[in-house]
């Protein structure tokens, strides 16, 4: 699982049948910076390039949430979808100091 | 699997059902002299790795859902072990 904050959202009118009624958010994964900044700081962007992740918990704009990249992400669906991101979390709390 | 240190820990209440009861903690993966390489991973512990401590961290997901019980969990990373040595004889 990875950290990211949700910067946008995704509506698709036309999906394949496994998708319907799934939402996707648009995820700017953290970088190693924004773990030490925490929760409160303001919407910032990594350097990694944004992704489309599903979401079934209810992710919103400038929440922070955990999701799972690669196979691991259709794990959930009862038939074969095309999924490789996943919103696994809505992050409440960061608890984080590096050493160096 | 990847050498990394535990740098502090996520607290989620609305969460894939699958990871109730779980620890997660944030897992800085390293290089030998301990020095960060990319970006945060945040896996799931049931060894109660302490702050700052080495792991292993694992991606095989097969194993991570049968830790966790549940064939439809999305879970990834976990940690597999708290590293004591890089030699033999030299605690990290």
């Amino acid at each position: 699982m990875k950290l990211g904050t949700v910067v946008g959202r995704v509506t698709l009118s036309r999906s394949v049948p496994a998708l319907h009624g799934g939402r996707f958010l648009i995820v700017s994964p953290f970088a190693r910076e924004q773990y030490e900044r925490g929760l409160d700081a303001p919407v910032s962007f990594g350097k990694d390039p944004s992704l489309v992740v599903y979401d079934s918990i209810g992710g919103n704009v400038k929440q922070v949430i955990g999701y799972v990249e690669g196979r691991e992400a259709a794990q959930p669906f009862a038939q074969p979808t095309p999924v490789d991101a996943i919103n696994a979390a809505l992050v409440d709390e960061i608890f984080y100091s590096p050493s160096k | 699997m990847l050498l990394a240190r535990v740098e502090g820990n996520v607290v989620a209440t609305r969460k894939h059902p699958s990871l109730n009861g779980w620890r997660l903690v944030i897992c800085q993966p390293i290089d030998k002299d301990g020095w960060a390489e990319g970006s945060p991973q945040v896996a799931i512990d049931s060894h109660g790795a302490g702050m700052h401590q080495e792991v292993v961290i694992s991606s095989d997901g097969a194993a991570a859902r049968k830790a966790v019980g549940d064939d439809k969990s999305p879970v990834r990373w976990l940690v597999i072990g708290v590293v004591d040595e890089h030699e033999p004889g030299v605690r990290v």
